[in-house]
């Protein structure tokens, strides 16, 4: 079967339809009749926290970028709404594990990409999986497609990824992620290979219909998608940075889906405006508080032990986050494989261990500068870790930094404590990454360096036995906060609210997959 | 008066040059290094070394401040580092939301100042006058981030009147978008114009021409507003001009509360994440502005009154 794609020029018709209808909303009275009310006419409205900075997923910034690309977009899969970390079916009719390094698939026969680019193939797939590990791609995103080699072309729909190594990330990263999504070999061959922020070809249940920059996305239901109808005629992704500007819209009626700030999410507990509703998801974000070995005041491992017992964690969530966040034990989120269940070092400070511990080390008069970003959370936190520090006798000095200052900080040889926060994907080996001692004077400022925790990050990405990933993960983690350069302070928490028109598809972690969001 | 056009202008360009070197230094002067930001924790070497040549970061400061102009003399303001986007493009589409926002808080601000202040000098050391006073000095201490989210949750939540955040489309659409935010911006100058044009009034009712005026049998209205309220404005063109700066600043905080495009989110912006193309051609449009606005503000002042091109 040969399907021509091409895209539904507007009639006349069509046109004057709507011309009609723009000029009848644009004579009414101005502040009363041109407001446009979200979930208004099959329309979404959502918020993104900042705006779209690249079409190409070989150069997507991560989350902005990718809720636009999963929905323009295809994968062989993608990620399943709910409340477990999951994958079904997208592009793929068939995709299977063959050995260790092999996955073979078989794309369905109804996909094309717009702009008479034909129907996906095989072809492209291998061209878009190659070109995000190839050198003169230089993708920023490369690490996600792990030990890619190849993709073999079997048939005009089918082939085989092979990997030079095993890499359980395949199935929780690089496939249902930002590096997963195919776009058109012939489109962006067209197109010189690059592509900035117009699309040259889509193929997903929605498209791009206009970009307005730090205003709006708008994506339109794509007539030529011959998959589920997607719910939405038009979703429309607003880039709001700032949260009670987003709660605000929200309450107008302007927004069908937005996070929430913590600091609101009691207020919302008691009741959500215009019959809205809440949901809290735990995130994939990790707070913790990081000690730097290779700094002189930190040698001492007693007094590491001593900072780590006299911090309680449940006085910093509550200060900081207004107790909608639950302490963490490690750096991978629950519900991922390697998440412990309790942590070595209990989250309640135990003030008479860590003076007991102090008294051990022989340190007096120990003065230590905290480094945090200039965020409200991070500066509270701060101070509740400073207050509590104080009770053992350390006086903390809290160092407030600006982030593009702040994440410089591996370039920092005065670094002492550090209260540090990175995000992750759905696989513990990506939280373990940035541990390692390659990461040293990069991006693993506290300078931990064990053989053995870089032997499980190494070896447990090859590994597809889970409940072994599981007991090894939880080892690295043993072995982090043994060194005594950690407090494990919280994943946060993704709290949302969405209107009663809306029913949401998201991700364990709260991440709105817009395809799937539904009507009510 | 060409003469004093072209001094005039002559002395904005130097204080546009020297405004833009000061920002060029101070925005390399902060830490962080610029392209480890820009690209992320997992770009590789070769690439954060690619990216440090093309944007000169290699260089000395002098060479960068050098290669600056050299580009901005062939009307070059360079590329954004994360799409790729001429600088330029991505300046000017902001620009207008910025500009907008900006003469829509003058005209109603200057509007009502002008109208309460005239109004309050005609009826000096009245009820009326008092009153209008109280509204001043209420207004002129406002802070306007209280007065924009307020406004917010009043007009916006409550009574559903304006829309909360966006720019709107088509004519009415931005229009409508624009009411909120430039009423929380200009509220504290409709209070300051208003005390300005009353002082200034009352100063100008008591010079001569006006009691000749009077003496002639001139209607009390037409000496208010033609005689005096002529040349009392004249302080107000002058504030205005100046106030572009001050205005410019607010427009930061309205882009950001009502999540408006526009030029001073994307100064924020772009100063985070150490978007230094974004961030230099953003100060010079800005800074060209507030340049211009006040040249501008002087030589109207100049034509209005002939005194003001020998008073330098």
């Amino acid at each position: 079967m040969k399907i021509e794609w091409t895209k539904t020029p507007v009639g006349r018709r069509k046109f004057l339809k709507g011309a009609t209808a723009l000029g009848a909303a644009a004579a009414l009275p101005m502040g009363l009749g041109s407001r446009a009310m979200a979930a208004d006419g099959g329309t979404l409205r959502v918020r993104s926290y900042g705006d779209l900075q690249s079409i190409d997923p070989a150069f997507s910034k991560g989350v902005i970028d990718e809720e636009i690309h999963a929905s323009i977009y295809n994968k062989l899969i993608q990620y399943k709404p709910g409340r477990e970390w999951d994958w079904q079916m997208d592009a793929a009719a068939m995709i299977e594990q063959g050995d260790e390094t092999h996955i073979k698939f078989a794309l369905r026969d109804d996909i094309g990409f717009t702009n008479g680019f034909g129907a996906m193939t095989a072809e492209d797939v291998k061209f878009s999986f190659e070109r995000i590990v190839a050198e003169e791609t230089e993708s920023p995103n490369k690490p996600d497609m792990g030990p890619l080699s190849h993709v073999e072309v079997t048939g005009e729909r089918e082939g085989t990824i092979v990997l030079k190594e095993p890499f359980a990330p395949l199935w929780s990263i690089a496939l249902p992620y930002i590096t997963g999504n195919i776009v058109s070999k012939k489109a962006w061959e067209a197109a010189g290979g690059k592509a900035t922020t117009d699309p040259v070809a889509e193929s997903g249940p929605y498209l791009r219909d206009s970009w307005l920059p730090k205003e709006k996305t708008v994506l339109k239901r794509n007539p030529d998608w011959k998959g589920e109808a997607p719910a939405w005629d038009t979703i429309e992704i607003l880039p709001i940075d700032d949260e009670n500007t987003a709660e605000i819209a929200f309450e107008a009626g302007e927004l069908d889906f937005t996070r929430v700030s913590l600091g609101s999410v009691q207020r919302y507990r008691d009741g959500v405006p215009n019959s809205g509703t809440l949901l809290e998801y735990p995130s994939l974000y990790y707070t913790w508080l990081g000690m730097n070995l290779d700094h002189p005041k930190l040698q001492n491992k007693k007094l590491r032990q001593a900072i780590q017992h006299a911090i309680d964690v449940p006085s910093v969530l509550e200060a900081a986050y207004f107790g909608a966040v639950q302490p963490s034990t490690g750096i991978i989120a629950p519900g991922l494989a390697g998440n412990r269940a309790q942590s070595l070092v209990p989250p309640q400070a135990d003030f008479a261990k860590a003076a007991e511990l102090l008294a051990e080390s022989g340190e007096t008069n120990v003065t230590l500068k905290l480094d945090t970003l200039n965020k409200t959370t991070f500066t509270t936190a701060a101070q509740v870790i400073q207050a509590t520090l104080a009770q053992i006798g350390i006086a903390v000095e809290v160092n407030v930094l600006e982030s593009g200052a702040f994440w410089a900080s591996a370039d920092n040889e005065d670094l002492q404590l550090v209260l540090n926060r990175y995000s992750m994907t759905p696989d513990p080996y990506y939280a373990t990454s940035w541990f390692t001692t390659e990461q040293v004077g990069h991006w693993n400022w506290e300078q931990f360096s064990n053989e053995e925790f870089d032997k499980i990050h190494a070896e447990a990405a090859q590994l597809t036995d889970q409940a072994k990933r599981d007991q090894m993960y939880q080892r690295a983690q043993d072995l982090m906060e043994e060194s005594g350069a950690y407090r494990f302070l919280t994943h946060e928490a993704t709290p949302v609210v969405h209107s009663a028109h809306v029913v949401p598809a998201l991700r364990p972690d709260g991440l709105a997959l817009l395809r799937y969001f539904g009507k009510a | 008066m060409l003469l004093y056009a072209i001094r005039r202008f002559g002395l904005a360009l130097l204080i546009l040059i020297v405004a833009v070197t000061v920002m060029f230094l101070m925005i390399r002067a902060v830490p962080g290094d610029p392209v480890q930001i820009m690209l992320g924790p997992r770009a590789t070497p070769e690439l954060q070394a690619r990216l440090t040549a093309e944007l000169a970061l290699d260089q000395p400061i002098w060479k960068q401040l050098v290669i600056f102009y050299g580009n901005l003399l062939q009307g070059d303001l360079g590329i954004d580092v994360f799409s790729g986007r001429s600088v330029t493009e991505i300046v000017f589409q902001q620009l207008p939301h910025t500009l907008w926002l900006i003469l829509g808080s003058i005209i109603w601000s200057a509007t009502l100042g002008i109208g309460l202040g005239a109004y309050a000098a005609a009826h000096p050391n009245t009820l009326i006058d008092r009153v209008t006073a109280a509204i001043s000095v209420s207004f002129v201490a406002a802070p306007a981030f209280v007065v924009a989210l307020l406004s917010l949750l009043i007009f916006a939540v409550h009574l559903q009147w304006f829309p909360a955040i966006g720019a709107g489309e088509g004519f009415w659409g931005r229009l409508n978008h624009l009411v909120l935010p430039a009423f929380a911006i200009g509220l504290s100058w409709v209070g300051y114009i208003a005390r300005l044009v009353r002082a200034s009034m009352l100063e100008v009712m008591g010079e001569s021409h006006i009691r000749t005026a009077r003496a002639f049998g001139i209607r009390e209205r037409r000496v208010v507003l033609v005689y005096a309220l002529r040349i009392a404005i004249l302080p107000v063109v002058t504030v205005i001009g100046v106030g572009m700066g001050f205005l410019l600043s607010s427009a930061v905080f309205a882009e950001i509360v009502f999540a408006r495009p526009g030029l001073g989110k994307l100064v924020i912006d772009s100063i985070t994440t150490r978007n230094y193309p974004i961030v230099m051609g953003s100060v010079l449009i800005s800074t060209g502005l507030f340049v211009v606005s006040t040249a501008l503000a002087d030589l109207i002042n100049a034509w209005l009154d002939p005194r003001a091109r020998t008073a330098n």
